[in-house]
């Protein structure tokens, strides 16, 4: 990739408390204008990771470069990157327009210049008129369109957002991710998201990195992460899956030969780093289907949800391994309690992880 | 239960607007008599006509006022022009209040600051060695300070034992002690307030200034003083206010060398002069004072919060 | 202090409640008489005593003003207060025949200024006020009130004076040459010009801390009453009392029966006490003053007894301070005013 188009090149970061170790030396590249989301579980290092970048947290160990600088050994108020804090962190006793223009008055901005360039991000986020009001005095979806603003105001090269949609209540959630998206198009500033939010990930990221206990477990786009998750703990966390244990036969060209629970043999993608012998395939609900042939497993029906659009069903296969499938509720009948169900396994579909 | 706890909620708040002015009744009471009582009788009582050797004679007169304000000369006999005595014991208790109000905010907000940043554990074990000098009496506590600035005094003896002085410092009898006395005696009015702000202060805004190009500096100035000013505000009030008043500092450690307007006050009560309605007068005209400053500071606050 | 002593009071109220026959309530100074006399009194006459203290004439007369009259049966006034007291009707008279021991008061002190006659106080005790001299700090000549107001290098910020105007004012009359209560233009404002003039000299202004500053050394000289400084020189303080050739004041306390005394009787009863001589000499043994009742010699310690401030040499004057016209007691109160404004 072109040296030139990386906004943020994290080279290695080690982040150590003390004997804890929040950060195992992470490397990842954001590229200019894209919204890149750093997800996982709390207490995966998402968070520190963004607190290194912004300045907040000294590394340990590596290099933080911005648009090829390195920003490393830079206190938080000389790097020029803006944050949208979980709790906004708006300043109280100023009004809506003075906390916006409160980062452009630092860079030395004339104080009608300030004004003016607020009072169009203001726009931006369509708070025009509010500028007069304390932040005490809006609601939470209006507090987090302000300390939008304000991180925005000063053209960053990159916004670092922590968790800014978690306050919200989930209807404002889901409003507020589509303009959220929308105004990183309009700005084309580089976006760095951190949320434990899947479904916000899946939606708004160009690319996404899949972090667990301090270390990226993949990278890559929302569709990759989701249908090419590279190991077990990616494939559990994102979207609902079910784990198969296979005996692996063979590996090749990213291609494998599995032996499924029954001994039904098929052939699946393989993760890199996938090899012979015992395994997980990884295969998610909606891809297993009820079938009047043979199936590639077979499997007792326990209990059954009604989705709506789809049913869930609980099944068991006959080893006892569980399984969850998911079938489309039109016109189908729901299977009893105890029918033996033949299932076809799509093979394009699964995946054999790489453990 | 589970039904009752919507409806419960809503009437139990019905149950304390209908008692609310039956449950402060003790304390109006309580105000009424002990507070607005005294103060109407001490504004009566300095428009009366003095007594010779104390009390009052009920007769309506501004002489007290004028004593006050204008200056007749020593036989009451020129013509009157301002009289700067008392207005210059004001000005000098005002000056030496403010003076201890400013020492006190120097020294206490940065021991607040520490105090507020320290784990919660310990948090109270450095408050409860704030605030253990003051389990002992203010009197016992001024007459210590006494005892520790004297010419012999502990302070001056380690001075000259570490040759740092070749003769005592004069400490006790000055200004400076006074300023020690007052500084020590209203320390924790100024710490306990500004550590509670801090303690609600929250630090993702300091980051957020950071973050928005503001050195350490700038970010106290902007972000962090105006956000915990309400605690600074209540520790100046809780300092000054007092120290205006205070009369144990003064004479104890200042050698009671010059009236401060709680001992010129007292003096009228007490003293040979026995005038009452003077003493009420100054007294008024300390409250009048008090008073405006605290309105101007509570109007100010209004106007900021719209 | 005064709580202390209410407490103590408080103390053996309770404890003696229930047998007592009558109150007596006294109003007196701080630290001036033995709690163990309070004890014997209370004991031979089957009485509760309470006391509550003041420190100056003038702050038991405001609150005597302030409306406790009536509520105490006994005070000890100054001299000059209790002239001011009973022309403001505050005292109750008696005759002698109800008081057994009225002949034990010395001739001297019957028939005086304040009270001809004694018809409403007995003598209480009596001493002078002068000041006292360190002298290892100071070893010239003591016999002059210049130390005070004029002083010498040696004991210049080093002076405490009293913070009470009236003996302040009435010892530099004496060293000015200057009558008391006088009206004179020319003399008041040269007492004003004395006093301002010695003030830069003088450390401090206190009465109750008269003695600690001797004895603690924060004082080289200071005006004191002859009893602490026998008191200060006890507790270790290298100090001379002075007799100063200008005259020094004399001042005699009196135990006075107050108007409307809820127990008069008591207080007569009291009274008549105190003027037993071994009683008297109770109190001189603690305050170290000189009582004005006949046979207490015998019962004094000697060193009390032989104390050099309650000896004073044979030429010492002494004035008693006058209670002056309202119209000259505010140009005093002017130049207090204007010496601490």
């Amino acid at each position: 990739m072109d040296q030139k188009n990386i906004a943020v090149d994290v080279d290695h970061v080690v982040k150590r408390y003390g004997s804890v170790t929040a950060l195992h030396g992470v490397t990842l590249d954001i590229r200019e204008g894209e919204f890149f989301t750093l997800l996982g579980p709390s207490g995966c290092g998402k968070t520190t990771l963004l607190r290194c970048i912004a300045g907040f947290e000294d590394v340990s160990e590596g290099m933080i470069r911005l648009h090829g600088d390195d920003i490393t050994p830079l206190p938080a108020h000389k790097r020029p990157v803006n944050t949208v804090f979980q709790q906004y962190a708006l300043f109280p006793h100023m009004t809506v327009l003075d906390n916006v223009a409160f980062g452009l008055a630092r860079r030395g901005w004339s104080a009608r210049d300030a004004e003016g360039r607020a009072r169009q991000v203001l726009k931006l986020v369509q708070l025009t008129d509010f500028a007069k009001r304390k932040p005490g005095q809006l609601s939470g979806g209006q507090q987090q369109r302000v300390a939008l603003a304000r991180a925005l105001a000063p053209e960053p090269q990159v916004l670092l957002l922590d968790e800014p949609l978690s306050a919200l209540d989930l209807k404002l959630r889901q409003a507020v991710r589509v303009e959220l998206k929308q105004i990183q198009r309009e700005t084309g500033i580089a976006f760095v998201f951190v949320t434990h939010d899947q479904e916000e990930a899946l939606t708004m990221s160009d690319r996404i990195a899949v972090m667990s206990n301090g270390h990226v477990q993949q990278i890559g786009t929302p569709r990759e992460i989701y249908e090419a998750p590279v190991n077990r703990f990616v494939a559990d966390f994102i979207g609902e899956t079910n784990l198969l244990e296979v005996d692996v036969q063979t590996v090749l060209g990213g291609r494998a030969t599995v032996a499924l629970p029954g001994g039904t043999v098929i052939d699946v993608p393989a993760a890199d780093g996938a090899a012979t012998g015992p395994g997980h395939l990884s295969v998610r609900p909606e891809r297993i289907t009820p079938t009047d042939g043979p199936g590639s497993v077979t499997a007792t029906v326990d209990s059954h949800v009604y989705l709506g659009t789809d049913i869930q069903l609980h099944a068991k296969l006959d080893d006892g391994t569980p399984l969850v499938v998911r079938m489309q509720s039109s016109g189908a009948d729901i299977p009893a309690q105890g029918t033996r169900l033949a299932l076809d396994v799509e093979a394009g579909a699964a995946r054999l992880l790489a453990d | 239960m589970a039904g009752a706890a919507p409806g419960g909620g809503a009437s139990r708040s019905e149950v304390y607007r209908g008692s609310g002015p039956r449950l402060l009744l003790p304390a109006w009471i309580f105000i009424g008599v002990f507070l607005l009582l005294p103060v109407i009788l001490m504004a009566v009582y300095s428009f009366l006509t003095k007594e010779f050797r104390g009390g009052v004679i009920w007769e309506f007169t501004f002489a007290a006022y004028d004593q006050f304000f204008l200056n007749r000369g020593l036989f009451g006999d020129e013509p009157p022009t301002i009289e700067w005595t008392y207005l210059g014991i004001f000005w000098r208790s005002i000056w030496q209040a403010g003076l201890a109000t400013f020492f006190c905010l120097l020294i206490g907000f940065p021991t607040a600051w520490y105090v507020a940043t320290r784990p919660v554990s310990t948090r109270s074990v450095w408050l409860f060695l704030i605030t253990i000098p003051y389990w002992v009496n203010l009197l016992i506590r001024t007459v210590s300070m006494k005892f520790l600035l004297r010419d012999t005094g502990p302070l001056n003896e380690f001075l000259m034992w570490t040759g740092v002085i070749a003769e005592p410092l004069s400490l006790i009898n000055t200004n400076f002690a006074v300023q020690v006395g007052l500084f020590y005696s209203y320390l924790p009015f100024m710490v306990l307030p500004i550590y509670a702000a801090v303690e609600r202060y929250d630090f993702a805004l300091s980051e957020a200034a950071a973050d928005l190009y503001c050195d350490s500096w700038t970010t106290l100035r902007l972000v962090i003083l105006p956000a915990v000013k309400p605690g600074i505000v209540a520790g100046c009030i809780l300092v000054f206010v007092p120290s205006l008043g205070a009369f144990l500092a003064p004479d104890l450690l200042g050698g009671a060398k010059t009236f401060m307007i709680g001992s010129l006050i007292e003096e009228q009560f007490k003293g040979a002069a026995g005038n009452w309605p003077f003493g009420a007068a100054a007294a008024m005209i300390l409250l009048t004072v008090v008073m405006g400053v605290l309105l101007i500071h509570a109007r100010a606050q209004m106007r900021e919060d719209g | 202090m005064k709580t202390l002593l209410t407490t103590s009071a408080l103390a053996l109220t309770l404890a003696t409640a229930a047998a007592a026959e009558g109150e007596l309530k006294i109003y007196h100074w701080f630290e001036y008489i033995p709690q163990e006399l309070l004890d014997k009194f209370a004991e031979e006459y089957d009485v509760t005593v309470t006391m509550d203290t003041f420190d100056s004439n003038e702050a038991l007369l405001a609150t005597l003003k302030a409306g406790k009259l009536g509520e105490y049966d006994v005070a000890v006034p100054g001299d000059y207060m209790v002239k001011i007291m009973a022309d403001e009707g505050m005292l109750d008279t008696f005759t002698p025949d109800e008081m057994p021991n009225f002949d034990n008061i010395e001739d001297q002190w019957v028939d005086v200024e304040f009270d001809p006659g004694r018809k409403s106080t007995i003598p209480y005790q009596w001493g002078s006020t002068s000041f006292s001299v360190n002298t290892e700090a100071y070893d010239g000549p003591l016999d002059s009130l210049s130390l005070i107001f004029e002083p010498p290098e040696e004991l210049k910020g080093k002076i405490n004076v009293l913070d009470t105007s009236g003996e302040t004012l009435t010892l530099a009359s004496l060293y000015a040459g200057i009558p008391q209560c006088t009206s004179d233009r020319e003399q008041l404002k040269a007492l004003n010009a004395l006093v301002q003039g010695a003030k830069p000299a003088w450390a401090s202004f206190g009465s109750d801390v008269a003695k600690d500053v001797l004895v603690s050394g924060d004082a080289a000289a200071g005006m004191i009453w002859s009893g602490f400084s026998a008191k200060a020189r006890a507790e270790g303080a290298p100090i001379e009392y002075v007799f100063p050739k200008e005259g020094m004041i004399v001042w005699m306390d009196n135990v006075a029966l107050l108007k409307d005394a809820p127990n008069r009787d008591n207080a007569l009863k009291f009274m008549n006490f105190l003027l037993e001589p071994e009683n008297a000499a109770a109190v001189t043994n603690y305050a170290q003053y000189t009582a004005g009742v006949e046979g207490v010699a015998e019962f004094l310690e000697p060193e009390v007894a032989n104390s050099p401030e309650s000896n004073p040499p044979a030429d010492a004057k002494g004035v008693f301070v006058q209670a002056c016209p309202e119209e000259v007691q505010v140009l005093y109160d002017a130049i207090w005013t204007n010496l601490k404004k």
